[in-house]
């Protein structure tokens, strides 16, 4: 019986009840209070798991991210620290200077960090490398896969084998400003289908745009909307699937929303789409949970003028559901064995703990990708005074319980490049969806060698 | 004479015009950034745009010192350049001497490899310089950054071209008073390439400064980050924090400033001339 | 010579070492000339040797395979009694002979980058060698006052970190950036700068133009001031007017240095990379892609394919190494 993970039975603690009896059997629930454990999890603390051998824990380790998510793990960090005889040292980076670096090191065998960061998205490519540490075993040790949402894994696994702990998640949902609509005479809850939306963005006056369609990410906006019909890229048999019907549908509603003049089109994370929104002149933003974050921090002012509902279906009484973005931790495996063990530790600790899933929530708005915390009603049922006392995190976290399951592959960049390229060429000269969306799959399917579906 | 006289005022005119046109241009963008650096960001992203200086470029400049270490990639920069510049301005005059004044086998062979070298992609050269250099240890050290590039192949092609500008007749007689061929390289082939050696060290302090993927790969401790390293942090998850990076840009153009004026008297014309005209 | 200031013992060694040296000469002179020549590039060799002949031959070995993951264990190992090297393997490595080179010949986006590179140095670098050497010979004109500070002026954008002015350039240019402010200040309608394939080439050009004028303009008035002042004013009492000065003086005296400008530019251009990534992220529509963008997202974005983009950039160094040595026979080398 493995003694180190103590940070479960914390959380058994903290919520305790009938989840705890099926962790028991699994071979993982801690016992007693995590103070009491506290000295076997320090030096001499063992694993007894598929290496078969004991491997003491090292007493220092280097963790890789950036941005938000870095300082996030800072603070999970301290608090491992505190808890346990070890140091974690959390590098942040610039977004693409760690993939870069990342990618160097993993690819030559050596020089790697012994957590890193790893999105979603990128999953399957860096899998791929052969470079991140299986760590399958550990997790049917731990117990711990179906205390997440079952949609973050599909992007972590590769052969039956999962690398990665699912970290966040991006439940979708649109973003209002809730005085413009006031002002103007829009009705939020009147908004079910992509129609309503667009009835109600026609009601604004010409120099207030009901939302932004970023014309150098229409891949992200395709995507969590070919997600949320439940579609994938690829079938099974690996064959290119991005020119069905449903796609050709989502680019038809794009091109309407578009063509209707409702919507503006600023590169997203522009400077003018910042001022666009800042300055009161969008009314609405598709977005996910973490743009809290963002709008929080860079948008100060526009703070408790805003409020959410799900995003629009394509038909009345379609899925309104969708997941956009979302990350992991992982472990490379060239590694040594005592950091291994030690990067286990703090990746459990940091994931599979409520306590610090919340706090990274709550800090920095990185929405846990850990279902059980959404049982916490204290958290997710506050009523924020950001969105003007609507209970948003309740919201996003029906969302996550809701959306497909979706699988990104290795060959996702060509995917978002080809609808990226398309879908833009569509909007800009005018050209016919059906047509489009078929010559992005036959891009695809050119350049990765795959068959039409 | 008159005439004459007329024309050469056009001429003056033309130039000075010409001249400062240019100067503008190339200022405008520059004189934008010590703008953007100078504001808060919110205000560099109004619309219509600012077209003058803030008050915030010390403000920008304390945060980005809490960011990076800013000062320190200055120094590291600064140091790594210089040391790399002198080691290399040595070897590829003596290189470009060799290609220029002298003959010997595979002579033409040896100099299109030297360009094909320059050619290459150091984006794909990352991966394997890094595995070598964590072979031997040398990761996070400067000598894995300055050693690899020493022999620029761009510094060795200039100085071959330039050095042959050197009259042969001049090295002959030279020869003819007893002068070792090394002598020949120090005390008449480099004397006589004065701008042109100050050109090549512009060309290699510009190289290494500007070197940015392999720098970031190799360097581990941010404490020796170089600053195209130190900057690529300040770049988050989706947007980009203009107004440090400015401030850090605008920044990193003084040593390169100081460069420029510490060479300009190397800029004069007629050490060539004057060793003809005897 | 300095040897008259030595010691007398280092006096004798040295007529010693010049008697041999002499006689040296008199057997072969060639001989020892082109080892001295071969001692002047030794460095080189050495440091090619030590740094990047790994690197180079290792590139050209994956061109041959396709990347399958990294390696388990070791390649080789050998003992030498008093050290040994361990060279792990590096890859998983499956090889598929010239496949892909052949994979190279279908490549759609292959040709467009390199189409595209193409387009923007045919125009970007006649521009931007034009406009050099023109501000060289203004610069080094006799009567130009200030002539320093208009060289460091012009020279500046160089130093620029290439992210901050990439940065710059895409804010100039963006819809509503300064530059469609102030066409519309003279009623000219705002222009899609980067999103048009036409003008968001147009804008890497200008953006590559401005940072790198004054670099070549630094090379080429250390050129022009390499020119013997005397072959002016052998010219001048013959009577020759400003342009036959430029076309019979300078031109063929700067001959070389401007055909090193204009290699240089050539490489410097096609291995383009920093400006697109940053400004149009080789968009729209693929439209500002180089061929080194290419080969970086081969290797670095997705799965890496490392075979694949090794065997782009030996096709790459091949090319471009042909166009370089075409531009120096052509350029009139002996």
């Amino acid at each position: 019986m493995p003694r180190k993970n103590t940070m479960y039975g914390r959380r058994r603690v903290l919520i305790g009840g009938a989840s705890a009896g099926t962790l028991a059997l699994a071979g993982c629930i801690g016992t007693g209070d995590p103070e009491e454990d506290d000295d076997e999890g320090t030096g001499d603390d063992t694993d007894d798991d598929s290496n078969g051998e004991d491997v003491e824990m090292a007493d220092q380790i280097d963790v890789w991210g950036w941005d938000v998510a870095a300082r996030s793990l800072e603070l999970t960090a301290d608090a491992y620290m505190e808890e346990y005889d070890a140091t974690v040292d959390v590098e942040e980076f610039g977004q693409d200077a760690m993939k870069e670096d990342l990618r160097s090191r993993l690819t030559a065998g050596s020089g790697a960090p012994d957590v890193a960061m790893l999105e979603m998205i990128d999953g399957p490519a860096e899998i791929d490398t052969g470079a991140v540490a299986d760590l399958t075993d550990r997790i049917d040790d731990a117990g711990i896969e179906d205390d997440f949402v079952s949609g973050a894994w599909a992007s972590l696994q590769e052969d039956g084998a999962t690398y990665a702990i699912p970290w966040d998640i991006g439940p979708t949902a649109v973003y209002y400003r809730r005085d413009i609509y006031e002002d103007h005479g829009l009705d939020a809850d009147a908004i079910e289908t992509w129609d309503d939306f667009q009835e109600e963005g026609e009601k604004l006056p010409d120099d207030i745009a009901m939302f932004n369609i970023p014309v150098n990410d229409l891949d992200g906006v395709w995507r969590f909307q070919f997600r949320q019909l439940g579609n994938r890229p690829f079938t099974e048999d690996g064959e290119v699937n991005i020119h069905n019907d449903d796609s050709v549908m989502i680019a038809e509603t794009i091109k309407q929303l578009y063509d209707s003049g409702i919507a503006s089109d600023y590169d997203g994370w522009s400077t003018e789409w910042f001022n666009g929104y800042g300055e009161g002149e969008i009314a609405s933003l598709p977005s996910a949970a973490w743009m809290e974050g963002t709008l929080r921090a860079e948008l100060p002012d526009t703070a408790g003028n805003w409020g959410v509902y799900r995003i629009p279906a394509h038909e009345a009484g379609g899925p309104r559901a969708s997941n956009w973005g979302g990350s992991s931790l992982m472990i490379p495996e060239q590694i040594e064995d005592g950091e291994r063990e030690r990067a286990w530790d703090y990746l459990t600790w940091s994931l599979a703990t409520e306590e610090m899933q919340l706090l990274m929530y709550d800090e920095y708005g990185l929405f846990p990708a850990l279902e059980t915390t959404y049982d916490n009603d204290e958290v997710f049922d506050e009523e924020l005074d950001f969105y003007d006392g609507q209970p948003a995190r309740r919201l996003f976290a029906d969302v996550a319980e809701e959306m497909p399951e979706y699988q990104f592959s290795i060959d996702t960049p060509y995917v978002s490049d080809a609808i990226n390229n398309h879908l833009f060429r569509m909007l800009r000269d005018d050209e016919d969806p059906e047509e489009m969306v078929m010559e992005a799959a036959e891009e695809v399917a050119e350049r990765t060698g795959r068959d039409l579906a | 004479m008159r005439e004459q006289r007329r024309k050469d005022a056009v001429w003056k005119f033309l130039t000075y015009s010409f001249i400062l046109v240019m100067t503008l241009g190339m200022m405008v963008p520059l004189y934008w950034m010590i703008v953007a650096a100078s504001l808060p960001q919110e205000e560099f992203i109004r619309f219509p745009p600012r077209l003058y200086p803030g008050t915030e470029f010390l403000n920008n400049l304390s945060v980005l010192h809490e960011e990076t270490q800013f000062l320190i990639s200055i120094w590291n920069s600064v140091f790594i350049a210089v040391v790399y510049t002198i080691l290399s301005v040595l070897l590829c005059s003596m290189a470009g001497f060799a290609f220029a004044k002298y003959e010997f086998r595979f002579k033409e062979p040896i100099f299109y490899l030297i360009l094909a070298t320059l050619i290459l992609p150091i984006q794909l050269l990352v991966i394997p310089l890094f595995l070598m250099m964590a072979q031997i240890g040398w990761t996070d050290t400067f000598r894995a950054i300055i050693l690899p590039w020493l022999a620029n192949p761009i510094g060795i092609f200039l100085m071959r071209q330039n050095m042959k500008s050197i009259p042969d007749a001049l090295l002959e007689s030279a020869r003819m008073d007893g002068a070792t061929e090394f002598q020949l390289f120090y005390r008449i082939a480099l004397p006589a390439m004065r701008s042109s050696l100050a050109a090549l060290a512009i060309i290699l302090f510009l190289f290494q400064w500007d070197l940015f993927l392999y720098p970031l790969v190799i360097l581990e401790d941010p404490g020796n980050y170089t600053i195209p390293v130190a900057l690529s942090g300040l770049e988050e998850s989706r947007r980009i924090n203009f107004d440090q990076i400015m401030v850090a840009s605008s920044l990193a153009i003084i040593p390169m400033a100081i460069l420029f004026l510490f060479l300009q008297k190397q800029f004069v014309s007629g050490i060539l001339a004057g060793s003809l005209k005897e | 010579m300095a040897t008259k200031r030595s010691r007398d013992d280092h006096l004798v060694l040295w007529d010693r070492f010049r008697y041999a040296r002499q006689r040296l000469t008199a057997v072969a002179p060639s001989v020892t000339k082109s080892q001295v020549a071969y001692l002047l590039i030794s460095p080189f060799f050495v440091l090619f040797g030590l740094f990047l002949l790994f690197p180079v031959v290792y590139t050209v070995y994956l061109s041959f395979f396709e990347y399958q993951g990294i390696g388990q264990g070791n390649l080789f190992y050998v003992d030498f009694g008093l050290f040994h090297i361990t060279f792990p393997q590096i890859a998983e490595l499956q090889f598929v002979g010239l496949g892909n080179y052949t994979r190279m010949l279908g490549d759609s986006l292959f040709w467009q980058s390199m189409y595209n590179t193409t387009y923007i140095l045919v125009i970007q670098v006649p521009i931007m060698i034009g406009l050099a050497l023109a501000l060289a010979i203004a610069l080094n004109a006799s009567f130009v006052r200030f002539k320093g500070a208009f060289r460091t002026a012009i020279a500046l954008p160089v130093s620029a970190n290439i992210v901050a002015y990439s940065t710059i350039f895409l804010i100039l240019f963006n819809e509503t950036g300064f530059i469609n402010y102030l066409l519309s200040q003279v009623g000219i309608e705002p222009i899609s700068w980067l999103r048009s394939e036409f003008w968001a080439r147009k804008t890497i050009i200008g953006a590559v133009t401005w940072r790198w004028t004054g670099y070549n303009m630094i090379i080429l008035l250390a050129g022009l001031q390499n020119i013997p002042q005397q072959l002016y004013e052998a010219a001048e009492i013959d009577g020759a007017s400003r342009w036959e000065k430029f076309r019979y003086v300078t031109v063929p005296q700067l001959r070389p240095v401007l055909l090193f400008v204009v290699v240089l530019s050539t490489i410097g251009t096609f291995k383009l990379f920093a400006e697109p990534y940053v400004i149009t992220d080789g968009g729209p529509t693929n439209a500002t892609i180089t061929i080194v963008q290419y080969i970086y997202e081969e290797a670095f974005v997705g799965s890496p394919n490392l075979g694949y983009a090794s065997a782009l950039t030996v096709i790459f160094v091949a090319i471009v190494s042909a166009i370089s040595i075409a531009q120096i026979k052509l350029g009139g080398e002996e």
